[in-house]
């Protein structure tokens, strides 16, 4: 214990420095983005405890309509993420037109994942998916499909609005190219949320 | 020092203008931490007069109470609490106790209001999700209120809420309808307020400390608020999807935690093929590091307070630092403990013990520095360093039993007993409390201007103390001797020869429940009629004392401190006495550690 | 808005990187998903299905947060912080598989 002298602070800054160096808001996302991913594995985890313990657990699906839609419906959010990290990049470089360009494209991305996510629900409610029940067998495989799928879907259309919000304040001013980028971090977390659900909530349920 | 970095500081929210933005929808974070508090106090005033009713049910079954008939007439008619209503009042006992109590008061209440001043920070680093958290907690209140009159009144499933019974509805009993729905809604809403005070705390930690304040010059009690937020973060986004799919079970006919087949006040169950071990295991990967939600932020409490009355640092700051890590870590790999008698897997039992054992070491660590830096110290002795000291004393009582009950061929037998039931209250739910009794003794003058009465105080200690012993120690006697738990009453069985300890209970409980009044008391008169406080009233070092009493709005009156010195200078000479403040300039002669000692 | 710690919120350099580069990353992204539509109609026991996916899968997320979400340029500290906690959390949750075998194994009703 004793220290005599000021260790660590650097002249010109009223504050110490960050052990991360970055900026708040951004390392405020990071934990969001922790925590939710341990909502989505907590949810995933329960889906895969009761598909375990459930003898002759549905597998439903064909390669068409499920399986293509879920091709497409991949290709549209990744693309989506490599759209938003263009737009990232032509914030963070001033290129106010550029990020607001590449901000929308996403955003439309994000709508047309939503709109073929909607029309895959509304077709297997058709076939008699039900949450509490299906004509395959053990109604759990609907609860956790429209659960976990549900919660993703409410995270891309959010993810949505805040990308419309932020490029409206973005071109008024009001926001930065900081939070272009902290969206853009949830944007690409909504897209590795997919990459989990695509292969343990779609792709193990193929009929063969 | 840069002075548009500076301005640009204190312009972050400009000075609160009119009683609302004051005082309701305050974006400061005083005023937040003091409506915490406020709304803990409200809670665990509620949570007592439920566990006496509880107590009283117990001993005197048949008796009415005065005055129940008009607030519960279907659950308690002619005031005689019916069997099912034991179990309501336990539900909302433990829910508003544990959420509303245990993690608010320690954490949330005292962690805002003096988090960012011991930092040197001017307020939190996002205020506005600071507000919406308040608030949003405040509705979970509300919402879980409401189950106490909705329909045939709140819940009976305990504040663990185990399926089946919570999850197939009305049909289960009374409760179980509107009662229960409303239960997981408000903690679904608690889990969203949580998240959102964790993320402000670790942002304001990391980013907003004053120039000077590294890390490892942080008080003690800052770093378990800090360590707090990060298990908090991650422990509650687990039950917010549980209790995502509780309400689904409830309310959309999904099976996620009710089994295939099942009969309930016999009728068959149209649910099929879950798993009610399943909630178990998401309630208690929350559930156990929720324990240390609640304990961590009091160890950092007392440690901070002990300091200051022993007057000398503790024997090592770091090792405290990092014990309270490791219990983060390991509260995260230890939650199978609460399940050993759940029919889980017998071998998740041996794998869940042996960290529970090891989660002992910790804590021993700890209560070895508090008792070894204690050692031959002059202690000052006030109402915050004796309840300072009460919780060691109560941590190492309840944490003893916890050596036996970490291993699954003893928890058997105790498990449903009095036995756990006294272990909880002792080391997490009194000890807790007392951190919050010190906290509040030490730092009433700080936040209100005024100081307490410390005579008063120490009345209060005394009686608080012996009587939680009394209460507490008993059930452990209760659980040995095979007194189930959960039982609203034993008439006629063979558990009658065990009603005078009972007795004895119920009669302890209620002198200590009455007791505190005197706390009541002095807080609301010290409040308008203290004496008036000085700056640092306890000679002590750390930021929170280097600004008036109570501080202005923006903490530092727009001046950011530049700290100097390691938190806990004491025993040194000093301008002032024997100690040196944080943000001293002046040089500390290097003494070596045996001469401080 | 609120600009506490505003000295922190100076435009943060750009930590993205040339377009190539990132749209050979976002090829490998694509061709990874592509893999894992291919193992799906592999004629191997779900156990190998799950474990081959689930490995796809990881490598993916991991090239996304690598360098769409930009942790690679971030201090290495942060990195180490996130995937600790993250990691540690995830891996005590599979302390509950144990059970859901059990419960396949003591089904008694269909």
């Amino acid at each position: 214990m004793g220290g005599s002298h000021v260790v660590g602070a650097h002249a010109g800054h009223a504050l110490e420095e960050s052990p991360y160096r970055i900026p708040s808001k951004k390392l405020v996302m990071w934990l969001f983005i922790m925590s939710d991913a341990v909502t989505f594995a907590a949810l995933l985890f329960a889906y895969g405890y009761l598909r375990n313990a459930t003898p002759g657990w549905p597998r439903p699906f064909h390669f068409s309509p499920t399986v293509i839609n879920a091709m497409i419906m991949t290709f549209v959010l990744v693309t989506s993420g490599f759209t938003m990290l263009i737009a990232m990049r032509a914030a963070n470089l001033g290129n106010k037109a550029g990020a607001l360009r590449w901000t929308f494209i996403t955003a439309v991305a994000g709508i047309i994942f939503a709109l073929l996510h909607i029309r895959e629900w509304i077709g297997l409610i058709g076939e008699g998916l039900r949450l509490f029940q299906n004509p395959w067998g053990s109604g759990l495989f609907g609860a956790a499909f429209f659960t976990i799928t549900g919660l993703h879907l409410s995270h891309v259309v959010g993810g949505v609005i805040a990308l419309a919000v932020v490029a409206i304040g973005y071109q008024r001013g009001r926001y930065d190219a900081g939070h272009i980028e902290i969206w853009g971090l949830y944007w690409h977390f909504v897209d590795i949320v997919w990459m989990f659900v695509v292969p343990f909530v779609y792709l193990l349920n193929i009929a063969h | 020092m840069d002075e548009t970095s500076r301005a640009s500081q204190a312009a972050h929210h400009a000075p609160p203008q009119g009683f609302i933005r004051n005082y309701i929808f305050s974006l400061d974070h005083k005023i937040i931490g003091k409506q915490y508090y406020g709304l803990a106090l409200l809670a665990v005033l509620t949570g007592m007069v439920l566990s006496w009713l509880m107590r009283i049910h117990l001993v005197w079954p048949n008796s009415p109470v005065p005055g129940l008939k008009w607030l519960a007439h279907t659950s308690a008619p002619n005031g005689v609490i019916t069997p099912e209503y034991y179990l309501s009042l336990m539900t909302m006992h433990g829910t508003l106790m544990v959420f509303f109590v245990l993690t608010n008061a320690p954490f949330a209440a005292f962690g805002n209001y003096f988090l960012p001043i011991q930092i040197g920070a001017e307020d939190m680093a996002f205020p506005r999700f600071n507000m919406m958290s308040f608030w949003m907690t405040f509705l979970a209140f509300c919402v879980l209120m409401a189950a106490l009159f909705v329909g045939d009144g709140p819940p009976i499933s305990g504040w663990t809420a185990y399926p089946p019974l919570s999850a197939v509805g009305a049909v289960a009993g009374p409760g179980q309808g509107t009662g229960q729905t409303l239960w997981g809604l408000s903690i679904a809403i608690f889990c969203i307020a949580s998240l959102l005070g964790s993320l402000n705390f670790i942002s304001t930690t990391l980013d907003l400390r004053a120039r000077g304040m590294t890390l490892m010059r942080m008080p003690l009690s800052t770093w378990a608020w800090f360590i707090t937020a990060c298990i908090a973060l991650l422990a509650f986004a687990v039950l917010l999807p549980a209790c995502g799919l509780l309400i689904l079970d409830r309310l959309a006919g999904t099976s996620f935690f009710v089994p295939a087949n099942l009969v309930v006040s016999d009728q068959i169950q149209p649910h099929s093929g879950g798993s009610p071990l399943l909630w178990q295991h998401l309630f208690w990967f929350f559930g156990h590091p929720e324990v240390y939600i609640a304990i961590v932020p009091a160890m950092g409490i007392v440690s901070h307070i002990l300091i200051n009355a022993m007057r000398r640092p503790m024997l090592s700051h770091k090792v405290i630092i990092y014990s309270l890590m490791s219990l983060g870590f390991l509260s995260y790999m230890v939650w199978g403990h609460h399940m050993f008698v759940s029919g889980m897997n017998p071998l998740s039992s041996l794998m869940f013990s042996f960290p529970t054992l090891v989660i002992t070491i910790p804590s021993t660590i700890l209560t070895l520095i508090w008792i070894g830096s204690l050692y031959g110290c002059k202690l000052r002795i006030t109402s915050a360093s004796l309840f300072a000291l009460g919780f060691v004393s109560l941590f190492v009582s309840g944490g003893v039993s916890g050596f036996f009950l970490a291993q699954p061929s003893i928890d058997v037998l105790l498990h449903a007993t009095y036995f756990v039931v006294g272990h909880f209250h002792l080391v997490m739910g009194v000890a807790a409390i007392f951190g919050v009794f010190a906290a509040t003794y030490f730092w009433f003058p700080k936040m209100f201007g005024r100081m307490m009465n410390e005579r008063l105080g120490k009345i209060h200690f005394w009686l608080t103390f012996v009587g939680a012993y009394l209460i507490f120690m008993p059930f452990h006697y209760l659980g040995m001797a095979g007194n189930v738990r959960r039982y609203s009453a034993f008439v006629n069985d063979y558990l009658q020869p065990l009603l005078p300890v009972h007795r004895f209970i119920t009669i302890a409980a209620l002198a200590t429940g009455a007791a505190q009044i005197i706390f009541l008391y002095n807080l609301i008169h010290s409040r308008f009629r203290g004496e008036p406080a000085p700056q640092n009233p306890w000679e002590a070092t750390s930021l929170e004392w280097t600004v008036p009493s109570p501080p202005p709005w923006d903490n530092f009156a727009g001046k950011i401190p530049v700290v100097y010195h390691d938190p806990y200078q004491y025993g040194v000479k000093g301008a002032t006495g024997d100690y040196v403040m944080q943000d001293s300039p002046q040089k500390i002669p290097t003494v070596p550690e045996e001469g401080r000692r | 808005m609120n600009t506490a710690g505003h000295n922190r919120d100076e435009m943060s350099k750009d930590l993205s990187g040339s377009v190539a580069k990132n749209f050979v990353i976002y090829v490998c992204m694509l061709i990874i998903a592509g893999l894992q539509f291919v193992v799906a109609y592999q004629h191997i026991d779900s156990s190998q299905m799950f474990l081959r996916m689930f490995l796809l899968a990881i490598v993916e997320a991991g090239l996304a947060v690598m360098f769409f979400m930009h942790m690679g340029a971030e201090r290495r500290n942060f990195f180490v912080t996130v995937a600790i906690g993250l990691v540690f959390v995830l891996s005590m949750m599979n302390m509950i598989w144990s059970d859901s075998f059990r419960l396949l194994r003591f089904q008694v009703l269909k």
